[in-house]
């Protein structure tokens, strides 16, 4: 028990934040209420703390910021075996990302409130400030997401990926005063819950074949018994369902909507927080198959046939998935990339098209899951290169989103300032707004991926486990869309640059909060830096990406414990062991 | 910044730490200046803070290198003594180096590593021999007096393009550390790119003005074409030897076999093609042969930018380029490419001394000098005198140094005024004594006189010529005698003679005396406001008064001249390049023995009597601009080289003209490629923007097909995810069957 605990130091820390930040945000004074950003904050800080130096590590890694080497000397017995350092770098990942997302973030809520407050026409009332839900909606979530990291076990990662989800659905709908956010955050609401119903039916499945919800467990009864039929329906549910959470065709059709009616920083927010959560489960469920079936096995047509049923089993040798699941990812990657480009290019609202390309960046991403851990180098792990390009997207994304955050124009009918609508509003930023301006210029050509920037590092490696996975088809059409994409990215990033702005245009002018420019600056910053000193994180990435094979050891009699060992109720149950070091 | 490269330092090997340690400061020095520029910049520093902040960086990059080459001197001279001593065969192994690695820059591998071929490894690292020391030293050592020179010279601007100064000042000094440092091929390609990069950012410095912007374009636009080579030649490096780091590539040479195993000799393209993609790397950046056309123009620069980016340093990238690469030369028996690169440096050195003797502007005439004075450092690799070559890189980036910031000093105090038929007998002036010891020392030096510094380098490389092909030596030496008659044209007219001066263009034109950074030539500002209400006269004296230099200029001038005089011994007194010889030696560039020429001087051997016959030519050349343009003048207008002029017919118009050179690369590629470019305008416009139309309407279509899919309702997207859902189920089914 105390063994599992060590791993969750972060979300503990990030929970405690979470509590302190929901009394302050309802404190009488100002100050207090102001304090509860920076403890949202300072809980970041002291979560991605504690995961660089409290989580126990497999083999040495070192950190990338501190270089220092923590080990505990800890078995990896408790945890998840299958990514064993995934929950290291993916937490450290989230806590980066998440103070970035908290930048943009002062002034969401309650600013005609403080507002009137501050005049003296209202006194403080916590019934109608919001401030409070607002930060603790925005650790929780973060807390979710780190739980979805350290998860072992479905029902353990069921929970984890709905406390990310819910407190984003309250978070669109209180992020503006306008009907669109609620509209917005109602719409989301719902169709997260058909997802999630989705995904909680393939849960369901995978329990009924493999008899556990322990991903050790299960991924150990797949690689002795074979990956039945019942399991492979539950799996493609599973992975169906939680590509709601990415956005992913033919779950992507709530993305605009949502993003353009939450306010900017939250879209922003909401394109990296369950994007990241989906991309850890399914690459855990990925894991829990395994990457080691022969070409020819599809599985499909001993499912459809009348009669016993013979399991797929695992190969020596063989680097894909089972065909069932390389095939419907195979086509999800294809069409989510394909129309998230495709609809970007005729957007022109900026919010809409930073939300179709939110799309097409889960189906490039996608492409390094088909692709698989491969040899383990970074180059040719599809797992690494997933799981860097969600550090590079979480930078970049950020950016676009925090420039439109920090930007606003004359307040319409209800007195609330409008937000930035159009391409058309950019016009000439670099040079009315020039810290803005370049912020939008650095970040929309990363996303493109646009060498020397971040995003192209992360984008190469995506290619190139393609290319060594053997999946050529699939490269094509991604380097397709990376043309397609230069439509609109090249829009977003030389309105602000090279076009001047229209002689009646109205102007445009900075949202009174300093943290917002702030947010948007060290984004674009992060995208040059980390562009440098890449190969650090890449280094981490790779660890990360290491796929644990299930291999039994010999004689280990507690590998065959019945599946009751792993009720639901009892998930602090310690895990058999995969495999000893 | 400096914590994470720290760690990475410390991350790296542990062997000779503390020598990393130093040799990366010398790397994140100037990187750290540029930072604070930059910040200066950002906040509106109105003072000479950027200045500061830049020598005291560079400053202390220099004594980072000092520190560095003491470390690294006993292995050095170590391996320098026991090649001086036999002249012999000191391959890249004997030779001393230290290969550090500082982190892992870009590497790759594919096919899973089971095959050395998929592999690429580029790190960021450091390749210490002789030869990085060297060069190492004047850059940090001349780049620290120069910003000191700098802070005076650009005072006028102080403000917003005072920080750009120095920022790109600061860029350049990293950019060359990192071309000069470098382990491997990669970055010192990203170093090259990043000097050609700050050259164009300091030539077009007074980015308002035409000339300047035409001349920083050309720049960079003529280096691309060498670059192109340069990059093949890096990719041909690569494709044979499967590396791009040096001391790999020199341990297969060595071996004499490429990364497949075979011989060296008997490939058709490693012998002949690589270095010659090398070497057009190093004309273009070097200003030689039809490339050289960038040079003179760069001299719209500020003129700290073109004594050290123009004379002293990024120019002999090109040398070093060679000479870092040397072995790759030597694979070839006949040594093909460096009989190549020897004719194209003497036949810049001829070319450009000619139109030098005939321009009258004193800092284009040390333009072309430098043009040709390369062309005698690419022939000195060339008749393989390595020593000779870097010898006469180490003494002309002191000379040269000192002879523009004397011609820099003159442009300040006189506003811009550089023609020598408008200035005379400066040295008379008040205040300009050291300002004309400095020309007369940088001058004897560059005319090769007896016991200077330039005397000894240049010896070296006209003995070792004649040794391998007399015809070399022959031009070199008759261009000996043009460079001296052209350096003392300028030093007699400008410094000697009855005092005489007109104020440059500098002090006309009071409307546009707000912006400062429109302003063309350096060297405007102070004085021009200062004499606002007489600066219409500016006659003979009249009631425009020069503007003696102040201390920061004198100080460098006279530290150069010290430093002149100082470098002697280490270049001069002693076979095979004395000290500069030792240091090449211990280096890649250390030339294989064995390969003595027969070339003789008149029957004589040419190592003993060349110190005696480039004497005699260089004073010949003085005589005869003492005689031209000192003896019996009576104005600053004319002298007796006027008489001459009607001899000699057209040549002098022509080489005033630069032999037309300009022009016919206007008549045979600006012409023709405007005139391709615009039947590809044509194409372009009808058939492939049709073309691109078309494809762009696909996508467009493809989204305008399914846009009525975001409704916006949410039982449409429901049911849409629903059936999504079952579709994709039944594609998979029927696909995977």
């Amino acid at each position: 028990m105390t063994d599992r605990l060590t791993f969750l130091y972060p979300e503990i820390a990030l929970f405690i934040g979470t509590c302190v930040v929901m009394v302050l945000g309802l404190s009488r004074t100002l100050q207090a209420r102001k304090a509860s950003a920076l403890v949202t904050g300072l809980a970041l800080v002291v979560a991605g703390y504690m995961a660089i130096a409290s989580t126990p590590r497999v083999g040495e890694a070192i950190c990338p910021l501190t270089g220092i080497c923590f080990s505990k000397g800890l078995t990896p017995g408790a945890g998840q075996l299958l990514l064993p350092q995934m929950p290291l770098y993916a937490k450290t990942l989230i806590a980066i990302v998440g103070l970035i997302l908290l930048l943009p973030c002062a002034g969401t809520v309650d600013r005609a409130e403080e507002a009137a407050i501050a005049s003296g026409a209202r006194r403080f009332d916590p019934l109608r400030s919001n401030r409070a839900e607002f930060y603790a909606f925005f650790l929780f979530s973060l807390t979710g997401l780190m739980l979805c990291a350290s998860a072992d076990d479905l029902v353990w990662l069921f929970l984890a990926l709905e406390l990310t989800s819910l407190p984003t659905y309250i978070m669109v709908a209180i992020s503006t005063s306008r009907n669109k956010s609620r509209e917005a955050g109602v719409k989301y609401f719902f169709l997260g819950a058909l997802g999630a119903a989705i995904f909680l039916y393939g849960f369901a499945f995978i329990y009924g074949g493999t008899g556990s919800t322990n991903l050790n467990q299960i991924a150990r009864h797949i690689q002795d018994d074979g990956l039945n039929s019942l399991t492979l329906v539950g799996m493609l549910l599973a992975m169906l369902g939680v590509s709601f959470k990415i956005a992913a065709v033919p779950m992507h059709f709530y993305t605009p909507d949502v993003y353009e009616g939450a306010a900017p920083q939250v879209s922003g927010f909401l394109a990296f927080v369950p994007k990241t959560a989906g991309f850890i489960s399914i690459l855990l469920l990925a894991a829990t198959v395994g990457w080691a079936y022969a070409p020819g096995q599809s599985g499909v047509g001993a499912m459809l046939s009348a009669g016993p049923v013979e399991p797929l089993r695992q190969s020596v040798g063989a680097t894909q998935l089972p065909e069932l699941l390389r095939i419907t990812l195979w086509v999800m990657a294809a069409l989510t990339m394909t129309v998230g480009n495709v609809l970007a290019i005729l957007q022109t609202n900026v919010k809409r098209i930073l939300a179709y390309s939110s799309i097409a960046h889960s189906g490039y991403m996608l492409v390094g899951v088909i692709a698989g851990p491969g040899d383990g180098t970074f180059v040719n792990s599809g797992v690494a290169a997933v799981l860097f390009y969600l550090l590079c997207y979480g930078v970049m994304n950020a950016g676009t989103f925090a420039v439109l955050a920090a930007l606003e124009r004359s307040p319409g009918k209800d007195g609330e300032p409008r937000e930035i609508e159009t391409v058309a509003d950019l016009k000439g930023l670099c040079a009315t707004h020039p810290q803005l301006g370049w912020s939008m210029v650095i970040c929309s050509l990363s996303l493109l991926g646009l060498p020397p920037l971040l995003g192209f590092f992360g984008k190469l490696p995506l290619f190139t486990s393609g290319i060594s996975a053997n999946e050529i088809p699939l490269v094509v059409i991604l380097a397709l869309n990376s043309a397609i994409a230069a439509f609109y990215y090249l829009r977003l990033a030389f309105t602000p640059m090279l076009e001047k702005p229209d002689a009646g245009a109205e102007a445009i002018r900075h949202a009174p909060f300093f943290s917002r420019r702030v947010g948007a600056m060290v984004s674009a910053g992060g995208v040059i830096v980390l562009a440098i000193f890449g190969s650090a994180l890449t280094d981490q990435a790779t660890q990360a990406a290491r796929v644990r094979s299930a291999e039994a050891p010999a004689g280990d009699t507690s590998a065959a414990a019945p599946p009751a060992a792993a009720h639901p109720a009892q998930p602090a149950t310690p895990g058999p062991r995969l495999s000893k070091r | 910044m400096l914590t994470a490269i720290g760690t990475m330092v410390t991350a790296a090997e542990p062997e000779g730490g503390g020598s990393h340690w130093t040799l990366t400061m010398i790397v994140v020095l100037p990187l750290v200046s540029f930072v604070l520029c930059g910040l200066c910049a950002a906040f509106k520093v109105k003072s000479k803070l950027p200045a500061w902040i830049t020598v005291a960086s560079l400053a202390a990059a220099f004594v980072f290198t000092l520190m560095a080459f003491m470390n690294a001197g006993p292995m050095i001279a170590a391996a320098g003594a026991e090649h001086g001593a036999e002249h012999a065969a000191a391959s890249a192994e004997h030779a001393g180096h230290l290969t550090v690695h500082v982190f892992d820059w870009l590497n790759f591998d594919w096919g899973g590593g089971k095959s050395s071929s998929g592999r690429f490894d580029a790190d960021f690292g450091f390749y210490i021999d002789g030869l990085t020391l060297l060069w190492m030293l004047f850059v940090t050592g001349l780049g620290t007096l120069i910003a000191l020179y700098a802070s005076e010279y650009m005072a006028h601007d102080v403000g917003l393009g005072y920080c750009r100064f120095f920022a790109a000042f600061s860029l350049f000094v990293l950019s060359m550390s990192c071309l000069v440092m470098a382990s491997n091929l990669l970055m010192l390609f990203f170093g090259w790119e990043g000097v050609g990069l700050c050259s164009y950012l300091l030539i077009g410095y007074f980015y308002k003005k035409p000339a300047a912007v035409a001349a920083a374009k050309k720049a960079f636009i003529v280096n691309r074409i060498g670059d192109l080579g340069l990059l093949m030649g890096i990719l041909g490096v690569y494709a044979a030897f499967g590396t791009v780091q040096y001391d790999k590539v020199f341990e297969f040479i060595h071996k004499g076999v490429d990364a497949g195993g075979h011989p060296l000799t008997t490939s058709s393209w490693i012998p002949v093609i690589l270095p010659l993609l090398l070497t057009a790397g190093a004309f273009g950046k070097s200003a030689q042969l039809f490339f050289y056309v960038w040079l003179p123009d760069a001299m719209e620069g500020p003129t700290p930018v073109s004594a050290l980016i123009h004379a002293a340093t990024m120019v002999t990238a090109g040398v070093f380029l060679i000479a870092r690469m040397m072995p790759l030369y030597t694979i070839d028996p006949a040594h093909t490419i460096l009989t190549f690169v020897a004719w194209g440096g003497t036949i810049t050195a001829f070319w450009a001394a000619t139109i030098g003797m005939a321009h009258f502007d004193i800092k284009r005439v040390m333009g072309y000098s430098t043009a040709s004075q390369l062309g005698y450092m690419f022939a000195g690799l060339g008749v393989m005198n390595s020593a000779g070559g870097a010898a006469h890189v180490f003494s002309h980036a002191f000379f040269k140094a000192t002879l523009f910031l004397a011609c820099g000093a003159v442009m300040h105090g006189f506003a811009g005024q550089l023609d020598l038929r408008k200035l005379s007998g400066v040295r008379k002036l008040p205040g300009w004594k050291i300002v004309a010891a400095a020309m007369f020392f940088g001058a004897l030096n560059l005319s090769g006189v007896t016991f200077t510094a330039g005397f000894w380098s240049k010896d070296l490389i006209l003995a070792s010529s004649f040794e391998q092909s007399p015809a070399i030596g022959w031009i070199l030496l008759i261009t000996a005698g043009l460079t001296a008659y052209y350096t003392f044209r300028a030093y007699f007219r400008v410094f000697e003679g009855p005092v005489y001066f007109e104020p440059g263009d500098e002090v006309h034109g009071h409307d546009e005396h707000e912006d400062h950074a429109g302003h063309g030539h350096d060297g405007h500002g102070e004085e021009s406001h200062a004499h606002d209400g007489h600066a219409q006269g500016h006659g003979h004296g009249g009631e425009f008064h020069p503007h003696a230099p102040g201390w920061a200029i004198n100080t460098v001038l006279a530290t150069l001249v010290v430093g002149c005089f100082a470098i002697i011994p280490l270049v001069g007194f002693a076979e095979h390049g004395a000290w500069v010889g030792k240091m090449v030696g211990a280096s890649s560039a250390a030339m294989h023995g064995g390969e003595e020429g027969h070339g003789t001087f008149l029957g004589m051997n040419p190592h003993s009597v060349m110190y005696y016959v480039s004497s005699v030519v260089g004073l010949l050349g003085i005589a005869a601009a003492w005689w031209l343009h000192l003896a019996g003048r009576t104005s600053a207008a004319h002298a007796n080289a006027d008489k001459l002029e009607p001899a000699l017919g057209p040549i002098v118009t022509w080489a005033r003209h630069k032999w037309y050179v300009d022009e016919f690369y206007d008549a045979v590629i600006r012409i023709p490629l405007k005139f391709l470019s615009n039947i590809f305008y044509l194409l372009d416009q009808y058939l492939v923007d049709g073309l691109v139309n078309l494809t762009g309407f696909v996508p467009k279509g493809l989204g305008r097909l399914i846009r009525p899919s975001q409704s916006g309702e949410l039982h449409g997207y429901a049911l849409g995810m629903a059936g999504g859902l079952a579709v994709l189920i039944l594609i998979v089914l029927m696909v995977a069957r």
